[in-house]
């Protein structure tokens, strides 16, 4: 009888698994997922790492204080907590948030986490620094002077070991602030963790997984950390796959075929697929291809300080007449012509039309007569731009353009490393090149505060390259203006300001937009497509990846 | 032989500081080159960048910036700007797979030159010359990574043939690092047989018409033992003195397109991913050691040319 039932048992598990294999939508748990990188990380440690191919793998292994949802599209964007209980509680003048530790918090070291291991994380952060320290040295109290070494901790934070409560006093009132914690940067490190970048052993962080196995600008591997098990924070998956392997090759055309052949899981959305064999992409990678919008604009920009950009004719011609087709056919195909500053996964883009017409009908008729008008016809440009493909092609394109509707333009192409700190450099007073902004967060602050705000021209390392310092756009988003305190939660309360901003923005043709980067999502056969996401924030989300 | 070893190595000593004063003070004439503010990033503010500046010792004189960085070179301490990893581990990694494309190809263009270059030079004017003339123009004129995508597409992607890029080491699987290494080394072998059976042909062909090997023909030794015993041994110097150059080159990350196709992480790939960042420490000790290779296997020539015509002295 015992034989029986036991048989009985067995089938039923069988019956049970047989017919769960069958939905065929099942996807296992565990294995490991190989992800191709063309460009190496600056950084793996989070007190150095800035760019998306640092961010990826350590937002798996840092999750700071706040974080954002684990979703594809512009939901990611929204801001959930990480290691705080709860979002950051802001006092009524915007100048004090205040947030708590998650109690029994473990680092994959074993250690528990404390309150003050968050300031430590700051403090280590400012000391290496991190590339995006400014947004703790402009906002926290006392943290410029700590930069400095004129003092010997951030007056402005306070951490109480035995609440786990985190105190934060800004200078002024910075609605963005919560984005800024959500920064693996900030996320908290054990006290000790040295004051410098550490590339090959970061430090132990909090989060599913810990990185591992690094040989500089070949490969790591990000494997489970065992103490996650205890955590369990709400909104953050502990991933599927048991490890991921990183591998680093330059040569992304392999990379592309690797991934089409499935010897690879995983192709880096930032690299670019070779257009040799984009044509033969989505046939090949039907179902596990697609190009994914992500906050990212592409302009020229215009020195409103300088002819004959000084002129709002002869940036209004160039706006009527550039052909956005034209160069995003030089982008393979991999840009959606737009005039307005802010992407469509920013709260406060535009939903009405461009102001000079549809940017994808360029009226060089038009542009040519408003240069004409504008009395600056024949006045010499030079045109900045980047040796790397394609924004060379954009700039030979823009180059030829502007001579075509009368001005006499010569391009400047300079080496990728040092265009950025050149064309920053207030003394060059650069007349009009290639820009890029890529979100450090998804607010519309971070691209108004940073290309447009009056206060934002600086004399080295400027990113308002068209040294736009216009009263109107100044009262809302400089330091003091009055979208630059609107709270990240509160955001949408203002998005019809924002808009309207956005819209005064490209109608005083400020900055010659031409499009938004769309990125490629190209997974191998191994991996649950839809499953996997291409996160606005993080780019590739690791701690989705499922094996079919 | 003590004296010519000394006054190599003094010349080596020499070159390598002529080499890496000028390497260093061309990164201190680049426009905007300087190195805290590519440290710093986009958004760093003045205050980061006079601390980077600071921290890197960017801020004292040139003269002592120099003798700090050499100073770190040679005691193993030096790192990327950019990175902050350890230059000479970096080196390390990558000097096995370097060393392995440089032996590997280097056997394969050297043999297959000196073939070639005699089939042509004895078949001269005939269809196997002909043939093999417009085969090494078509290896001069086609570069590694040209050829390398083509060889990784149609072999690789589509035949499955060879790997799509990637370094095994040879300890850790031979078969593994022989089938990873092929495609790399025929392709970089590519261009120098063209090269070199262009050359050793000229040479040949000189050579043949010298009295010395007409006075062997008329002494009626074999036509097969002229060839090897009194024209080729000639003929092969240029060939052992350019052969050592190259090598050396390849040795000191002179590969850098073949390495960066073939994802190969060797000396060169890492120069190249370095000269991208304009990372100051990384291109100068890769320059040094190409520097050094340099020196040290022209030093070996030398010692071959003796060894293939003794009226060559080292002391000459």
């Amino acid at each position: 009888m015992r034989k029986l039932r036991l048989v009985g048992t067995l089938g039923s598990i069988l019956v049970l698994a047989l017919s769960v294999s069958a939905c065929g939508k099942s996807t296992k748990v565990g294995g490991t997922v190989t992800v191709l990188f063309g460009t190496a990380p600056d950084s793996l440690d989070p007190g150095m790492a800035y760019t998306t191919q640092a961010l990826e793998p350590d937002q798996t292994a840092y999750i700071p204080m706040t974080t954002y949802a684990h979703v594809a599209g512009v939901e990611g964007g929204k801001l959930i907590p990480g290691l705080a209980t709860a979002l950051p509680t802001i006092s009524a003048d915007g100048k004090t948030y205040t947030m708590t530790m998650r109690p029994g918090l473990v680092f994959s070291n074993g250690r528990p986490v404390k309150a003050s291991n968050f300031t430590y994380g700051i403090e280590r952060a400012l000391k290496i620094p991190w590339g995006g320290s400014s947004f703790i040295t402009a906002n926290i109290v006392g943290a410029e002077a700590y930069a400095s070494g004129k003092a010997k901790t951030i007056s402005g934070i306070t951490a109480n070991d035995a609440t786990g409560q985190i105190t934060i006093k800004l200078i002024a009132p910075y609605g963005a602030f919560d984005n800024v914690l959500a920064f693996p940067s900030f996320a908290p490190v054990p006290k000790g963790t040295p004051f410098k970048n550490e590339p090959t052993n970061p430090p132990p962080g909090v989060g599913p997984y810990k990185i591992t196995r690094i040989v500089p600008n070949v490969s790591y591997q990000v494997v489970r950390n065992p103490y996650w098990a205890k955590e369990a924070i709400p909104g953050i998956p502990s991933g599927s796959v048991d490890r991921v392997i990183a591998k680093i090759s330059s040569n992304t055309t392999a990379n592309a075929l690797s991934v089409l052949g499935n010897s690879a899981d995983v192709f880096d959305f930032a690299d670019t697929i070779p257009p040799s064999i984009l044509s033969q992409v989505p046939s090949r990678a039907s179902g596990r291809y697609e190009k994914v919008i992500k906050n990212s604009t592409y302009y020229f920009f215009l020195n409103t300080k300088t002819k004959p950009f000084s002129s709002e004719l002869a940036r209004q011609a160039v706006i009527v007449g550039l052909d956005r087709n034209a160069i995003a056919r030089l982008g393979s195909g991999f840009f959606t012509p737009a005039c307005y500053l802010l992407p469509p996964g920013i709260v406060g883009h535009p939903t009405s039309p461009c102001p000079y017409g549809d940017p994808t009908k360029p009226d060089l008729a038009k542009a040519k007569a408003l240069v004409k008008q504008s009395g600056m016809a024949g006045t010499p440009v030079t045109v900045w731009g980047e040796m790397r493909s394609p924004r060379r092609q954009f700039v030979d394109y823009y180059t030829s353009f502007l001579n075509q509707i009368g001005f006499k333009a010569t391009e400047k192409i300079i080496a990728d490393a040092t265009y950025f700190p050149t064309i920053g450099n207030l003394k060059l007073n650069p007349q009009t090149g290639f820009a890029d902004w890529n979100e450090d967060f998804p607010n519309p602050i971070d691209f108004y505060g940073i290309l447009i705000a009056g206060d934002a021209i600086l004399p080295t390392n400027n990113q308002n390259f068209s040294q736009v310092n216009d009263p109107v756009i100044n009262a809302k988003v400089n330091m003091l203006g009055s979208l630059y305190k609107v709270p990240t939660s509160s955001l949408k309360s203002v998005e019809s300001q924002w808009q309207a901003l956005d819209e005064y923005n490209a109608k005083k043709a400020y900055t010659a937009v031409y499009g938004y980067a769309s990125f490629p999502k190209l997974t191998s056969n191994r991996l649950d497509f839809n499953a996997a996401t291409l996160h606005t924030v993080f780019g590739w989300d690791w701690l989705t990846f499922k094996l079919k | 032989m003590r004296r010519f070893v000394v006054r190599r190595l003094a010349a080596a000593v020499g070159v390598l500081f002529v080499i890496s004063v000028l390497t260093f003070l061309i990164f201190q004439t680049i426009p905007n080159g300087d190195p805290a503010l590519r440290i710093g990033g986009r958004l760093a503010t003045a205050q980061e960048i006079a601390q980077i500046r600071h921290e890197w010792g960017f801020d004292r004189p040139i003269y002592v910036q120099y003798f700090r960085t050499m100073e770190k070179i040679f005691n193993g301490t030096v790192v990327s700007y950019t990175q902050g990893v350890n230059v000479l581990d970096q080196i390390r990694h990558g000097l096995p797979a370097t060393l392995s494309l440089a032996v590997g190809a280097g056997f394969i263009w050297l043999m297959l030159g000196i073939l070639f270059g005699v089939i042509t030079a004895i078949k001269a004017g005939r269809f196997a010359d002909r043939a093999l003339t417009v085969l090494a123009f078509i290896g001069v004129s086609s570069p590694p990574f040209f050829l390398g995508a083509l060889v990784i597409y149609y072999l690789g992607y589509k035949a499955g043939v060879v790997p799509l890029g990637g370094y095994v080491p040879l300890g850790q699987d031979p078969a593994q690092w022989f089938s990873h290494l092929i495609a790399p080394w025929l392709v970089l072998s590519v261009l120098f047989i063209g090269i070199y059976s262009r050359v050793l042909r000229s040479t040949l062909l000189d050579t043949l018409g010298e009295d010395y090997v007409r006075t062997a023909r008329a002494k009626g030794i074999s036509e097969r033992r002229v060839l090897a015993r009194h024209v080729l041994r000639n003929s092969l110097i240029p060939i052992i003195s350019l052969w050592g150059l190259d090598f050396a080159q390849i040795i000191g990350g002179g590969a850098i397109l073949t390495e960066s196709v073939f994802s190969l992480h060797g000396v060169g790939q890492f120069a190249a991913e370095s000269i991208g960042r304009l990372d100051l420490p990384p291109i100068l000790v890769v320059t040094m050691l190409t520097a050094f290779a340099v020196v040290l296997l022209s030093a070996v020539v030398d010692i071959l040319y003796a060894v293939l015509d003794p009226r060559i002295r080292l002391s000459g």
